[in-house]
């Protein structure tokens, strides 16, 4: 430790910049890291707290998927001898204009008092002494103190909430102290009457959810059981912290996305660190003479090192998880915002919900990649001659046995990923080390085609401008180890840029034509302006009532409900299929295009997007087991097609065989073709014109909703670009590094070129010249492992995570785009470089060693 | 006192036969129906007042009796109506009916000791149960305000059925009125209920005031009835969830 | 000062005029204090003295590698205290020869690319860079190593090289900082002598910064310096 003291930081000092540097390059991964997951668990944890706040005393809760159940369910429950308290419950998020979202929990307060605690600070004799006048007016609401104050609202003032009979004013009868059930869903919270609610939403004579709590004395599972053998399969009874479960299998695209990303990240930042220490020992060889010289051991040195490398993790990593925190912040805002409009999730995020295993995990990869990177380095240094050390020798070229050995790992790992192909490595395990192993080759094989390109860029160098061309070329060449470390880690940056560049280019190919062929009717006519919000619904009349319009040629009812099947929250997707098979066109996977929407309408099974059947290894055939409120449905795969309705998949019904084992005729979704002729806006004017009166009722256009499909779609990918983002940053990273660093290693020659009559502009030339070769020479290393690296990714996505069949295709835009991007990045990073060596002492720069 | 409100039933002769006093009670204020408007005046714990007023109307008598409760004032409740059906072997059936919503709503069974609407009663309070659901027994003979009374227990023969242990009758001997009522959770006394103003209306001895106080709330409800009739023609049909809805 | 360009008519190289360099740091350090030197064209000096008496200093102010403090240098009649740093770098470039104890050539070029790195840096044309290459490896006896790296070459030849290099423009004036100082004696007495022969060959002005004494031996003028200033100047 003395020695650290005595030895580095003078040393550190010294080369502030490059330790800096340094730091960054494991903080970046770090941050990535710890800052994406610690998104997703504070999500995540904000879900389960409002899950947690909301459930209150009870034990168990009752529900049949999202489609609810009618309200004769309750008594069965109540009249349970397990049963202790069961109350019903409607939850939805409403939209309160600008006053943004809320969570509307309706209950029945005449016992609900006796699971959740009321805590009311104002409108007390209106609701806790008299719950008489909440009930009587249907306006009624109460509100947390926290909604009321930024709203401005006190007991008796009004809000506006949208209602399927329109906008409606309620009146705040009473607010709730913060703490406990206020604080649910950020404090966003309203609590109705559960009557009043269903009128309100549309949801007919049913319930969400019974929340209960056992007898005194009966244990929960025992209770549970019994419920479960009253209610029978089509329901699921379970404690409320399992919600969390559903959610997390949804987020867990997103934590999976964290970690590859945030481990490529830690592996680009470890050819950082690797390439600074390699430089380190490099410069210090005289130093390192004086202390072998001095007595002291190969294992002194390898553990200064080490101990060195072990210090800068911890201080990146540390720095990392503070970056990585207030990025989790920023990011937990819009994954909330994100998983609300996708999944309908109510979660508002409160503080960040920082896992200290998590924290304690991203800290130690940190360090261990920081001493993994130090390692060859840290060997290097310990056997530094003694006698040699003044002198500069070979220590940054390769031994040619040194290159066959790379070259022999190379054609290993090359051959294992070939092999993991011919396996049929498309997903699971063999694709992930199929993947490793393309890696760990390409870097293996960063030297030799680093070498071939720079001679060829030798001479394009030499040909701009001849001096400083050949300088540049030949500084790269002189230090390959140098050259190398840099390459291979902007190299891995770019490749991870052209897979997510790929991945998104083609989800979008994707997704268009499944809007072409799918979306098609002229008008959409849902609930709420976000297509996939379930709270409101509309009865089936309505559709009766479009139709009927004179410009109106086709409805087509669609109701969505999310399902439990093998424990993952799928969508259902009940309609009109003989009708739909008519007018779309959709892609079909397997089965045959003509038969399966006849056979699915006549009731004899479902479709599956092939997302799902992807996901849950589904096949044409295959006999799948929904819940229903009637029990366990199975349902044989009569089809599969492309499909984007849902991410976690959706099963296509017909509405016939929902309404016989659902008894639920609600509507989310018309489909309206019109007439040849009609506008679609004129229609939609009509439309709401007559209806909009009386009922909530959002009108798309075609192009509408595709835009909305483009804008959630954006949103999914505005994570990957944050990914292309840091992933250009460490590149960046990677190249200013390396030319802070090749400028120190090199200040002698500079002078030289300088004492022999270089000027100023020359010298900084030449240091462009060798940030863009470094540029150049990644740019078309990482475009080509990025094609690699895009076949893996698509497996990933399409076997693994989404279940999104991709089709390949090289990003060739953002690739052209890279090339300008990456030299112009490059250039930047010289410029603070340049100028240094520009600056620096001639006198010093001569005789420095 | 047959219908209003509450607990329990009634009285009973001798020592060794509270029963029989309860049973004594009951026919006393045997009625085929009966109406009233009655005026509640809560008054909680920190002296706050707050006023409502319903009519009353019930048909059939003690363990078989159906009962209409409709609310008048405050205004933002009225038309507000509660359907009681009284069982002689159980607890009685309830509905609410909620004429803004158009709807009516159970009272279920595990929500009747929670209190009626801001009123220091319960739901199951509002019951009329039969003697014969309860067993009884006298304790002592006490002197009330100077009148002779009983001290009958009531103890519930289905302990699943109230939310009451036990109960302390005070009958008065002369009039076979009940005084006032004590009841209990084991060792706590939940409600403590007041009768007075007795006339007789009818040929029944009837209380026209009761008070009912929340020990555990420190809060007391006073109940004054008016145009108080017993045997008055009602319909039978008046009294179900039709009825409630058409009235409206 | 009225002399002054009676002395450049003279054919005076080399002038400096009180001429300090002070260095800055936790203590100030004078390593030139207050000299006045003058060299005539084709003399050739050896410039001696202990360790730390500024006799690099000196070749480095005179070599334009760095300013003075104070005073005033005249370089062939051209004053570098009051230049740009281009300014100074084009002064260097056509006037001045550098040859380094430690060569200083560049690892990555060969000879002959070492060699003719001025040439380049100067912009001149090809054939003609190459017409000057094969003179100068000539004129330094190292044609047969065109094509090596300088880790390929004996120490003796590196620094024919690093001459090669330093004449690569014929300058009139070459400045020598310990040339032998890295090399035996023996290879150092032939460099020596290969620089005296170019310097009555090309009439160039030497300056050779030694504590050789073969190396003043050889030298037409001996100036000897301790503590910044000048305490003997010989002429043989």
């Amino acid at each position: 430790m003395t020695l650290l003291k005595l030895l580095t930081w003078p040393y550190v000092r010294k080369h502030l910049l490059r330790t800096w540097l340094t730091v960054a390059g494991i903080a970046l991964g770090v941050v990535v890291f710890a800052g994406m997951h610690t998104a997703n668990d504070t999500v995540l944890y904000g879900f389960q707290k409002t899950v947690d706040r909301i459930a209150g005393k009870a034990q168990l809760e009752v529900s049949s998927g999202e489609t609810g159940f009618p309200e004769e369910v309750l008594e069965k429950v109540q009249a349970l001898a397990e049963v202790d308290v069961a109350v019903p419950v409607i939850e939805a998020t409403v939209s309160a204009g600008r006053q943004g979202n809320l969570l509307l929990l309706a209950v029945d307060m005449t016992g609900d008092r006796s699971l959740r605690e009321y805590d009311f600070e104002e409108g007390e004799e209106a609701v806790l002494e008299d719950p008489l006048v909440f009930l009587a007016q249907p306006d009624s609401l109460i509100v947390t103190r926290d909604f009321a104050a930024r709203n401005n609202l006190a007991a008796g003032g009004k809000l506006a909430l949208d209602t399927m009979e329109g906008r409606r004013h309620f009146t705040v009868r009473g607010i709730m102290k913060p703490g406990g059930l206020a604080s649910a869903f950020g404090g966003s919270l309203a609590v109705m009457d559960i009557y009043a609610a269903q009128k309100v939403l549309g949801r007919g004579r049913r319930f969400d959810r019974i929340d209960l709590t056992v007898k005194p004395g009966v244990p929960v599972d025992q209770g549970r059981a019994a419920i479960q053998k009253a209610l029978g399969s089509g329901y699921q009874v379970e404690r409320p912290a399992s919600r969390g479960k559903q959610f997390e299998s949804i987020a867990r695209i997103f934590a999976i996305g964290a970690t590859l990303n945030g481990m490529f990240a830690l592996l680009i930042g470890l050819f950082i660190i690797y390439n600074t220490f390699s430089v380190a020992v490099a410069q210090r060889r005289s130093e390192i003479g004086v202390l072998r010289a001095l007595g002291a051991t190969q294992g002194q040195i390898r553990r200064l090192f080490l101990l060195e490398s072990a210090v800068l993790g911890l201080a990146g990593s540390g720095l990392g998880i503070l970056l990585g925190l207030l990025m989790a912040r920023a990011m937990a805002g819009y994954l909330s915002d994100y998983f609300g409009e996708v999944y309908g999730i109510a979660q508002r995020t409160e503080a960040v919900a920082a896992d200290p295993a998590l924290l304690a995990f991203s800290v130690l990869a940190g360090v261990l990649a920081s001493m993994l990177a130090a390692w060859i380095p840290a060997r290097q240094a310990a056997q530094v001659d003694p006698v040699r050390a003044l002198h500069k020798s070979a220590h940054e070229t390769f031994s040619s046995r040194e290159s066959r050995m790379r070259l022999a790992w190379a054609a290993i790992f090359l051959a294992v990923a070939l092999a993991m192909v011919a396996a049929g490595g498309h997903t699971g395990l063999r694709l992930y080390v199929g993947y490793l192993s393309v890696v760990i080759a390409a870097v293996l094989l960063t030297p030799a085609m680093v070498r071939a390109l720079i001679r060829v860029l030798r001479s394009v160098l030499q040909a701009i401008l001849p001096v400083e061309g050949a300088l540049a070329a030949d500084s790269l060449l002189q230090s390959p180890r140098r050259t190398s470390a840099t390459v291979a880690a902007v190299m891995l940056s770019l490749s991870l840029v052209v897979g997510l560049g790929g991945i998104s280019a083609a989800s979008y190919d994707s997704i268009f034509e499944w809007m072409s062929n799918v979306l098609n009717p002229d008008l959409f006519v849902g609930t709420s302006e976000q297509i996939a919000e379930r709270s409101y619904r509309f009865p089936p009349a309505l559709g009766e009532t479009i139709r009927q319009m004179d410009f109106v040629d086709q409805v087509q009812m669609v109701r969505t409900v999310r399902v439990l099947y093998r424990q993952t929250p799928v969508m259902l997707v009940a309609t009109d299929l003989k009708s739909l098979s008519e007018r779309v066109r959709p892609k079909v996977v397997a089965g045959d295009a003509r038969t399966m929407f006849v056979e699915a309408a006549q009731g004899k099974g479902v479709v599956l997007a092939d997302n799902l059947a992807l996901m849950q290894r589904l096949k044409l055939g295959d006999v799948i087991e929904i819940p229903s409120p009637g029990g366990v449905l199975r349902l044989a795969v009569l089809g599969i097609t492309i499909d984007y309705s849902d991410q976690a998949g959706a099963v296509l019904m017909d509405r016939s065989l929902f309404l016989r084992n659902w008894n639920d005729d609600s509507v989310n979704l018309f489909r309206v073709y019109l007439k040849r002729g009609v506008k679609p806006e004129e229609a939609r004017q009509r439309i709401l014109e007559r209806l909009g009166p009386h009922s909530r009722l959002f009108v798309m256009t075609n192009q509408e909703l595709r835009k909305y499909v483009m804008k959630v779609t954006d949103q999914w990918f505005g994570l990957t670009y944050l990914q292309i983002f840091v992933a250009v940053l460490i590149a960046i990273l990677g190249i200013v590094n390396s030319l802070t660093v090749s400028i120190t290693d090199r200040r002698r020659e500079l002078g030289v070129l300088r004492a022999v009559g270089g000027l100023r502009r020359q010298v900084r030339q030449a240091v462009w010249m060798e940030a863009a070769g470094i540029g150049a020479v990644s740019i078309v290393l990482g475009l080509a492992l990025g094609a690699v690296v895009l076949y893996y990714y698509l497996g990933v996505v399409g076997g693994d995570l989404v279940g999104i069949r991709l089709e390949y295709r090289y990003p060739a835009g953002m690739a052209l785009l890279l090339v300008p991007t990456m030299l112009l990045v490059a250039l930047i990073a010289a410029l603070g470089p340049a100028e240094a060596a520009v600056r620096a002492s001639l006198v010093e720069a001569l005789e420095y060693e | 006192m047959n219908s209003l409100v509450l607990l329990l039933m009634v009285c009973g002769v001798r020592a060794e036969d509270g029963r029989q006093i309860m049973r004594e009670v009951q026919n006393r204020t045997k009625a085929n129906s009966q109406r009233y408007e009655g005026t509640l005046k809560v008054i909680d714990g920190k002296n706050r007042i707050s006023e409502k007023r319903w009519t009353y109307e019930r048909i059939g008598s003690a363990g078989d009796s159906k009962v209409v409760l409709r609310f008048l004032a405050p205004a933002e409740v009225k038309g507000v109506a509660l359907l009681v059906v009284n069982h002689p072997d159980r607890a009685s059936d309830q509905w609410m009916w909620t004429p803004a919503l158009q709807r009516d709503r159970r009272i279920a069974l595990q929500d009747r000791s929670t209190r009626f609407f801001g009123t220091d009663f319960s739901f199951e309070d509002l019951e009329e149960r039969d003697a014969d659901q309860f067993d009884y027994r006298v304790l002592a003979e006490e002197n009330v305000n100077g009148a002779a009374c009983w001290k009958i227990e009531g103890r519930p023969k289905k302990t699943r059925s109230s939310q009451y242990t036990h109960s302390y009758l005070w009958i008065e001997k002369e009039r076979y009125a009940v005084i006032a009522i004590d009841a209990w959770h084991n060792e706590r006394l939940v409600r403590r209920i007041h009768y007075g103003d007795y006339r007789r209306v009818s040929n029944i001895w009837t209380p026209l005031t009761l008070e009912v106080e929340d020990m555990g709330r420190k809060s007391k409800t006073v109940l004054k009835t008016e145009k108080l009739e017993y045997n008055v023609p009602v319909k039978e049909e008046a009294f179900t969830l039709q009825a409630l809805r058409r009235e409206s | 000062m009225e002399v002054e360009p009676l002395l450049s008519l003279a054919g005076v190289m080399i002038q400096l005029q009180q001429v300090s360099k002070v260095f800055d740091g936790k203590r100030q350090v004078t390593a030139l204090d207050h000299v006045s030197l003058s060299v005539s064209k084709g003399e050739m000096v050896a410039i001696t003295g202990p360790s730390g008496s500024g006799k690099s200093t000196l070749l480095n102010l005179i070599g334009g590698l760095d300013k003075p403090t104070s005073g005033e240098i005249l370089l062939d009649g051209e004053s570098l205290s009051q230049v740009s740093d281009d300014e100074l770098t084009r002064v260097r470039r056509d006037k001045i020869g550098f040859i380094f104890q430690f060569f200083n050539l560049l690892p990555a070029l060969t000879c002959l690319e070492n060699v003719v790195l001025p040439l380049h840096l100067r912009g001149w044309p090809r054939k003609k860079i190459d017409e000057r290459a094969r003179e100068l490896l000539e004129l330094v006896e190292l044609s047969h190593r065109l094509d090596h790296l300088p880790e390929e070459l004996s120490g003796g030849e590196r620094q024919r090289v690093a001459i090669a290099r330093a004449l690569s423009i014929y300058p009139p004036v070459l400045l020598a900082d310990e040339p032998t100082g890295n090399l035996d004696s023996q290879t150092g007495a032939e460099i020596l002598k290969l620089i005296q022969r170019l310097n009555e060959r090309l009439n160039s002005t030497v300056l050779v910064v030694t504590h050789d004494m073969g190396v003043s031996g050889t030298c037409t003028r001996t100036i000897r310096l301790r503590d910044g200033r000048i305490v003997e100047d010989a002429r043989r």
